[in-house]
């Protein structure tokens, strides 16, 4: 009846989530890195998990686990785990090799996989809350520095507004529909007269998650936070955070709010060409080149939830592989940033990559692709990403959306090339960037090779999508 | 009579009675258990305690009261004026709330209910609020200095007290005071729990600010503590609420590990006490012991009480609790499984 | 009619302790306000024969979480005054934010209809002659188990972000540590003196304490010892 079994990845990822923090409390000396080390293991683990997991709901139909969940939960762990991979040696340089941080990462991953695998807007909220706290608190981590105290607790407030928002739109939905599980709200709101109760309440449930994703009339924090967090921090929120936020996304839309679908279009819709809107034309003035980052990412959420406006599965489709290369990219880029260093100070200016060409030619190149790949061009990933989210816009007639894509990524891409042109055609102001420790290499030569050879075999990626979605819809 | 007791009124008239049966023995209790106090403490330092008003100084509890009464009541300069006359009215009121669920024998109870255990936890646990508001409503730094240390020290040993008392309940299933007792009839659970007993009697110290927890009203730094802008009748609330709640902690252990009012054997010498009277005995030995730990230990050291607290008795009573779930799990002998 | 009396009765005090919550001038008395507040939600809960809520309420958020408040409260040295400042400013804005709510919660319940099939979703309430408690404690270990959990890790989460942001190790308080000071006991030797001799008889010498040069060796203040007040004084 509860069918606990099927949770066993979820299960296994927090005990040893409790056994690792005991580990890490109980020596004396500091274990940043054995930590962490033990923290991938355990992702790694759960990944193992996950891709033998069963399919079916688990406890009284608060969990579900389907190929969706699956194509998520493994791009989540995935993300969460170079993350990790990628703070490992900032955090010593910064001060910050302390071990609460793997391990707030590890139940932040936890709690994007309740949210993917939720079938109830209770498991729902308590999944999403459990990783907000813990992104609350890895923001604020650098605690004496002023500007990551003020990530912390400027994202601690509107995720709080969030939440609430959120929260006062589920209660709205249960108290008109009476329920709070997908499976039977689907079936209670699948009558022809709904009330604008629901409604109301699918709006507010909307405006919270699009929080979580930073789509654009909610994305205010976003490049506030991003500057402000360290870099590994913002890393790791550019990507498994906002596959999980949509992923959830979608599982509620097209899940209990399926019916409604003609209500929530018009919402996407705004939010899709807003964001892309505001990503492309914010991003250009900036100087911080995390800050830059942000107001790409706004721009990115922008795309995939393109593909969720057309509200088809050719578009579905498009959105999960949108968020799949968008994650390989955003970790790949990062781990460049991460990587900018000189003389022991951490830099973050878009001029500081000035001359990289000739200093350290093998991460311009990858800096090259992943900037490539960003704008769109082909044959790179990112091309076939913006494409099959282009293709599903146009497939459904969303032609001013489609328009409005294109636009914009002409205009993006004036940004991301300017960095390249900075990279190789500005002189270095004072010398070369200190030698980056091996684990950026490791992760910026696989996220670059995985970027640049996608399209060799493009087929298993869509393949999986396809295979997810359709378990989503069907 | 039984349709007049079956009335609104009738109810009432009843409930007054009952609750005058229980009170007015209780203050009387109260009233000697500061008296045995000095006595005991004097034997313990080998003086001889008071002895001049009537015999054996058996009226100095009246003499002590009549005094307080003449005395003239002082409200300090800035002080709260409402809350400082009504923090006093708390404590004692709260001490006097509680006796409600007491079960003095089978059956015994002025409000049986339910959840008794819960309501006597919390009773207690809003003691702390006499305090606080006295300290601060008095405009006093060692008042408030007094209230802030009680404050801290009342909500951290309540946490282990929490588990002492879900412990119990694991053994009975039920949150019924009676119900309590009788699942001790075989065997009182100081034997299997002894160590949660020691908890709870040590906690029970700490709740009720008596020493060498008593950091509260710490007269060698704060002079009196929270209350010590306060005189005459309000004072003496404070003071009888203190005895007061001593007396009801020490029945709250002797229902939840002493058995209540069962007999130690329930053999012949034994079983011919009636039910409260051995609840009353097991109630004065517990108070003796309040005194002799008094009369025995120094006063703690405030980090120590916050250490013993939080890393002593919070790890020690959670593991406990795990491991007599356990055993009840594996053993088989959950009362009331399905 | 006792109860619907207690009911009015509890009701309006909630009320008005809430209102006073609000909008009495010292923190304090709000807070204390709020605790009247809590007892008599407590009590209505009581009545509606929900006792174990009823007492999981007082001594959680009376017990625990308001002594908390109070304690932090009194502390502080808030200015209501200056906190005040800015609402005749911001009053007018979040009138408007509130009237529009308001207008579409009308706009909403004006409309209040419930799904066909609500009925029939909507949780069984507790089977006869299962006391509250017992209930309770069915839905929340066993219906919601996996939320309950995730809940206890959302708390944990939220006690090592408190600890990680907070905690600084000290390095400049001496710690104690019980377990070498109980060992210790064993390397005291206690001797008794022959009465009128000094230290030298029995051979312990103190080193000879050397000023510094050009320094005036400091005067010790001679601590008063003997005057033990001895025990007592507790009232």
């Amino acid at each position: 009846m509860l069918n606990w079994t099927l949770a066993l990845p979820e299960i296994v990822l927090g005990v040893s989530g409790l056994f690792i923090l005991l580990g890490g409390v109980i020596p004396k000396k500091e274990s940043f890195f054995p930590v962490s080390m033990a923290v991938i293991g355990a992702l790694i683990l759960a990944a193992v998990l996950v891709l033998g997991q069963g399919e079916g709901t688990a406890f009284l139909g608060q969990y579900v686990a389907d190929n969706f969940s699956r194509f998520a939960k493994v791009l989540i762990l995935l993300g969460a785990a170079l993350g990790l991979l990628l703070a490992l040696d900032f955090n010593e340089k910064a001060g910050l090799g302390r071990f609460e941080y793997p391990v707030l990462m590890l139940f932040a991953t936890l709690g994007m996989m309740v949210m993917v695998s939720a079938n109830d807007l209770m498991s729902l909220y308590i999944g999403l809350e459990l990783l907000s706290l813990s992104l609350y608190v890895i923001a604020a981590f650098d605690r004496d520095n002023p500007r990551s105290a003020e990530a912390g607790l400027k994202y601690f407030v509107l995720g709080a507004l969030a939440s609430g928002l959120l929260l006062y739109g589920a209660s709205l939905v249960y108290g008109f529909a009476g329920t709070t599980n997908f499976d039977r709200l689907a079936d209670a709101l699948s009558g022809d007269d709904v009330g604008t109760g629901v409604v109301v309440g699918l709006v507010f449930v909307l405006a919270g998650l699009a929080f979580k994703v930073s789509a654009v009339p909610f994305h205010m924090w976003t490049p506030d936070v991003y500057e402000g967090a360290p870099t590994p921090v913002t890393a790791f929120f550019a990507t498994a955070p906002k596959v999980a936020a949509i992923a959830l996304l979608m599982h509620v839309l097209i899940g209990p709010f399926g019916d409604l679908s003609a209500q929530w279009m018009q919402v996407i819709w705004v939010c899709s060409a807003g964001s892309m809107i505001l990503g492309a034309f914010a991003a250009i003035g900036q100087r911080n080149i995390k800050r830059l980052m942000a107001y790409s990412s706004i721009g990115h959420v922008g795309y995939a939830l393109m593909g969720l406006a057309v509200a088809n599965d050719t578009g579905y489709r498009g959105v999960l592989v949108y968020m799949a290369i968008y994650v390989v990219m955003n970790l790949g880029t990062f781990a460049v940033l991460i990587a900018m260093r000189r003389r022991g100070r951490a830099l973050e200016q878009v001029e500081d990559l000035a001359g990289l060409g000739k200093t350290d030619p093998a991460m311009a190149l990858w800096m090259a692709v992943f900037m490539f790949s960003m704008a769109g061009i082909p044959p790179l990933a990112g091309f076939f990403g913006k494409l099959y989210v282009f293709l599903a816009a146009v497939q459904g007639g969303f032609w001013t959306l489609a328009v409005i894509g294109i636009v914009t990524s002409v205009i993006a891409s004036y940004y991301y090339l300017r960095i390249v042109k900075v990279m190789y055609f500005d002189a270095a102001p004072d010398g070369a960037l200190d030698a980056r420790p091996a684990s950026l290499t490791v992760v910026m030569a696989s996220t670059g090779l995985l970027t640049l050879l996608f399209f060799l075999f493009p087929a298993a990626l869509i393949g999986a999508a396809q295979v997810a979605v359709a378990s989503l819809a069907g | 009579m039984e349709a007049f007791l079956a009335t609104p009124v009738g109810v009432l008239a009843l409930t007054v009675a009952q609750a005058m049966a229980l009170l007015v023995p209780l203050l009387i209790g109260v009233a000697y258990l500061t008296w045995a106090e000095r006595k005991v403490l004097a034997a313990m330092q080998l003086r001889k305690g008071p002895n001049v008003v009537g015999p054996f100084g058996l009226l100095q509890p009246f003499a002590d009261a009549i005094k307080m009464l003449m005395k003239e009541t002082i409200i300090p300069a800035g002080a709260s004026r409402v809350l400082f006359i009504l923090a006093p009215m708390i404590t004692f009121m709260l001490a006097m709330l509680a006796w409600a669920v007491i079960p003095v024998n089978d059956g015994w109870a002025i409000a049986d209910i339910n959840v008794g255990i819960l309501y006597l936890f919390a009773i207690s646990s809003l003691g702390v609020y006499g305090i606080i508001i006295a300290g601060w409503a008095s405009n006093s730094k060692y008042a408030f200095l007094g209230a802030l240390r009680s404050a801290a020290q009342m909500v951290s040993y309540e946490v282990s007290m929490g588990f002492v008392i879900v412990t119990v309940l694991l053994c009975v299933g039920s949150l019924n005071l009676t119900e309590i007792v009788r699942a001790q009839a075989d065997m009182w659970f100081i034997i299997p729990l002894f160590p949660m007993f020691v908890i709870m009697f040590i906690s029970a110290l700490a709740e009720t600010n008596r020493a060498p927890f008593d950091l509260p009203e710490g007269e060698s730094e704060l002079v009196a503590g929270f209350f010590v802008e306060y005189s005459s009748m309000s004072f003496a609330l404070f003071f009888l609420g203190e005895y007061a709640n001593m007396i009801l902690m020490s029945a709250l252990i002797t229902i939840l590990f002493l058995g209540g009012w069962y007999a130690p054997f329930d053999i012949a010498p034994f079983t011919w006490i009636p039910g409260p009277m051995w609840f009353v005995f097991k109630i004065c030995f517990c108070l003796f012991v309040f005194i002799w730990v008094r009369a025995t230990f120094p006063r703690y050291r405030y980090d120590q009480l916050m250490r013993l607290g939080w890393k002593v008795f919070l790890p020690f009573s959670l593991v406990w609790l795990v491991i007599t779930a356990a055993a009840l799990k594996l053993f088989g002998w959950l009362p009331g499984a399905v | 009619m006792i109860a619907a009396a207690a009911f009015y009765l509890f009701a309006a005090v909630l009320i008005a302790a809430a209102v006073m919550v609000v909008t009495s001038r010292n923190p304090v008395h709000s807070v204390l306000f709020l605790i009247l507040a809590f007892f008599n939600a407590a009590a209505l809960f009581l009545l509606a024969g929900a006792e174990f809520l009823a007492m999981i309420l007082v001594i959680v958020y009376v017990g625990a979480v308001a002594v908390l408040f109070l304690f932090v409260v009194m502390m502080l040295d808030v200015d209501f005054a200056k906190l005040r400042e800015g609402f005749q400013r911001y009053a007018p804005v979040g009138g408007v934010v509130g009237a529009i709510l308001l207008l579409e919660l009308l706009l909403v319940f004006g409309t209040w209809q419930f799904a066909s099939d609500a009925a029939g979703f909507r949780l069984n309430p507790a089977p006869a002659g299962v006391d509250n408690t017992r209930a309770l404690g069915r839905i929340l270990y066993t219906d919601f188990v996996w939320l309950f959990q995730l809940s206890g890790l959302i708390l944990l989460v939220a006690m090592i972000g408190a600890i990680v942001l907070t905690l600084r190790g000290k390095t400049s308080t001496k710690r104690q540590d019980i377990a070498k000071q109980v060992a210790r006991s064993g390397s005291v030797n206690l001797r008794q003196p022959a009465l009128g001799a000094g230290l030298g008889a029995i051979g312990i010498e103190r080193p000879p304490v050397e000023p510094p040069p050009g320094e005036k060796p400091r005067q010790v203040e001679h601590a008063g010892h003997g005057h033990d007040h001895g025990h007592g004084g507790h009232h």
